[in-house]
């Protein structure tokens, strides 16, 4: 009862931040140079275009740029136009379409990656999220409406992916509660650096930003997971349950107030460490959109979880911050639902087969898992970067057939770690089924003999 | 020869009619039943319930996906309209959960029972 308390405390505590946040539309939302509406008229002769903007109904004249010509305007379509504030008075720079056109090979593809995403997402409470974007946004899908669709499909889904692994006894509410709460104000403090840096240096400073902080952060925290897994597997036999890291047990020890005990996670800690970690995780959430790649390895390492409950601990964080964030990009009215429901069709069953998979593998499964798939996510990333220095000036122009192959590494390199975080989780969990129902057999053969 | 459970009865009824009540108790305290082996109750599959949110959930993505003007124009109008993507992802993490926990359950996909 008090521990319900704490939380609806802590909930009652966040509406307002959150409430706040959406209505002002975030740092995450669109830029205010974009418009959303429908072209109802083209003139190529004098160069200009009647854009019916979204809501008001308000009629724009608006005036092509240097490089177009009419038939770049297509008629009576869903469209955000990008302005270019610089070449003169409403001047278009960029128009996306918003809904692309649904085709077999489309829903296929969005299906599958959905399927392994949500498998991820519940096996180790977060994934697809950093694929899924990439991939709807080469599937045709302007860079904003594939983030906002991707936010409406992890809040659901993580919430599935929580209730299940809550049957199972492995979530515990109270740090849930407690690290999203500290890792929104991380994503403000997140967006308030991007913003800075944005101004400082444009697009490809943020851009470069973004990456290197990726590869940093993967490298050294997948690195570090990375060699605890291994550790760990050399002494299987004796790790039925889980080994508590030197710095949690020193964290824990630390007695300022106020001391909250998660009993879950069977850690007493001071609300004092739990912040930092909260922080990062917003921070990191903000910044490369997948907050679960230091969450996790911050509840296990720092505050002293299991792999098991700090991975299904962050699933109710990815639904409280998922369900945050899709607000705000609802109210910019960007979600295609399409793309949602369809990666919802196959994350839903996924993320639920993952979340039973967690009970059938020991411990340090979830973190060569999660090892893989950051390092994997490191080399994706890196291959991005030689081409956000060229772009800054730092370095000469990337010859073309260079930059094709970097983009095409960064592209597989999201796929591959899907397919072997994929493959690991299947293997694992018919190897754990397989020796759970011959222990079962056994069982019963001498319960009989 | 190996002595059975009607042996020690049988005995342990001698010994009582002849008066050694002590002995007989002790003989019947020896006895053992037989050891139950507790039957299982045959699982129940959950066919209906897989069967009814299956056609919940395709009929939702039916109606979706086949009025996609309603899905585009109203959606994304931005505002208060958020609460229409933002509801209908929620209705189907219900229905299409509910069918994708159902589906596995029917597969023998289940968690290990500790």
């Amino acid at each position: 009862m008090k521990k319900l308390l704490i939380v609806l405390i802590l909930l009652g505590l966040l509406t307002p931040l959150l409430a706040s946040s959406a209505l002002a539309g975030g740092g995450a939302g669109p830029s205010k140079d974009i418009l959303k509406g429908v072209f109802t008229q083209v003139d190529a002769a004098t160069r200009t275009a009647i854009l019916k903007k979204d809501g008001s109904g308000e009629l724009l004249t608006l005036n092509f740029n240097a490089d177009m010509n009419s038939t770049d305007v297509r008629v009576n379509k869903k469209v955000m136009v990008s302005l270019d504030k610089n070449a003169g008075e409403k001047v278009i720079k960029d128009i996306d379409i918003m809904f692309m056109d649904m085709t077999t090979g489309k829903i296929v593809a969005l299906i599958v990656v959905g399927l392994i995403g949500g498998l991820l997402s519940g096996f180790i409470g977060s994934g697809g999220a950093f694929v899924l974007t990439p991939a709807m946004m080469s599937l045709g899908a302007p860079g904003a409406v594939a983030v906002a669709s991707n936010m409406c499909h992890k809040f659901p889904k993580a919430m599935v992916g929580t209730y299940k692994r809550f049957k199972y006894g492995q979530v515990d509410l109270k740090l849930a509660a407690v690290m999203a709460s500290t890792a929104i104000i991380g994503v403000q403090i997140g967006i308030k650096i991007q913003k800075y840096i944005l101004s400082q240096w444009g697009n490809a400073g943020s851009n470069l930003y973004v990456s290197v902080i990726f590869v940093i952060v993967l490298v050294f925290v997948g690195g570090y997971v990375c060699y605890d897994a291994y550790k760990l597997s050399k002494k299987q036999d004796n790790n039925e349950g889980h080994q508590v890291s030197g710095l949690a047990l020193r964290m824990q020890k630390i007695e300022l107030w106020p001391m909250i005990e998660f009993k879950v996670a069977k850690v007493r800690i001071s609300a004092w460490i739990t912040v930092p970690v909260g922080l990062a995780t917003g921070m990191l959430a903000a910044t490369i959109a997948v907050g679960g790649f230091i969450g996790v390895p911050g509840m296990i390492y720092v505050i002293g979880a299991s792999a098991v409950v700090a991975s299904a601990t962050e699933l109710g964080i990815a639904f409280i911050m998922g369900a945050w964030g899709s607000i705000q990009w609802g109210l910019s009215g960007l979600i295609d639902i399409r793309m949602t429901l369809l990666i919802l069709s196959a994350s839903l069953i996924g993320v639920q087969l993952g979340a039973l998979g967690t009970t059938y593998v020991k411990d340090y499964m979830i973190k060569i898992v999660m090892a893989a798939t950051m390092l994997i996510v490191a080399v994706s990333r890196g291959a991005k970067i030689p081409g956000y220095i060229a772009d800054l000036g730092w370095q000469a122009p990337l010859d073309h057939g260079l930059a094709v192959t970097l983009n095409s590494v960064s592209f597989w390199a999201l796929i591959l770690a899907l397919g072997v975080a994929g493959g690991i989780i299947t293997v694992a969990m018919i190897v754990g089924m397989m020796k759970d129902k011959a222990e079962k057999r056994m069982e019963t053969a001498v319960s009989h003999g | 020869m190996a002595i059975t459970n009607f042996d020690k009865h049988a005995s342990a009824v001698t010994f009582a009619e002849a008066g050694e009540h002590q002995t007989a108790r002790e003989m019947m305290a020896d006895t053992k039943s037989p050891k139950r082996v507790p039957v299982k109750a045959p699982v129940k599959k959950p066919y209906l319930q897989t069967v009814i949110f299956g056609i919940i959930s395709l009929a939702s993505y039916l109606y979706i996906f086949s009025n996609e003007k309603l899905v585009t124009d109203v959606f994304t109008r931005g505002g208060v309209y958020a609460a229409w993507p933002i509801g209908t992802a929620l209705f189907f993490s219900f229905v299409h959960g509910a069918f994708g926990s159902n589906l596995l359950t029917l597969l023998g996909l289940e968690a290990k029972k500790k």
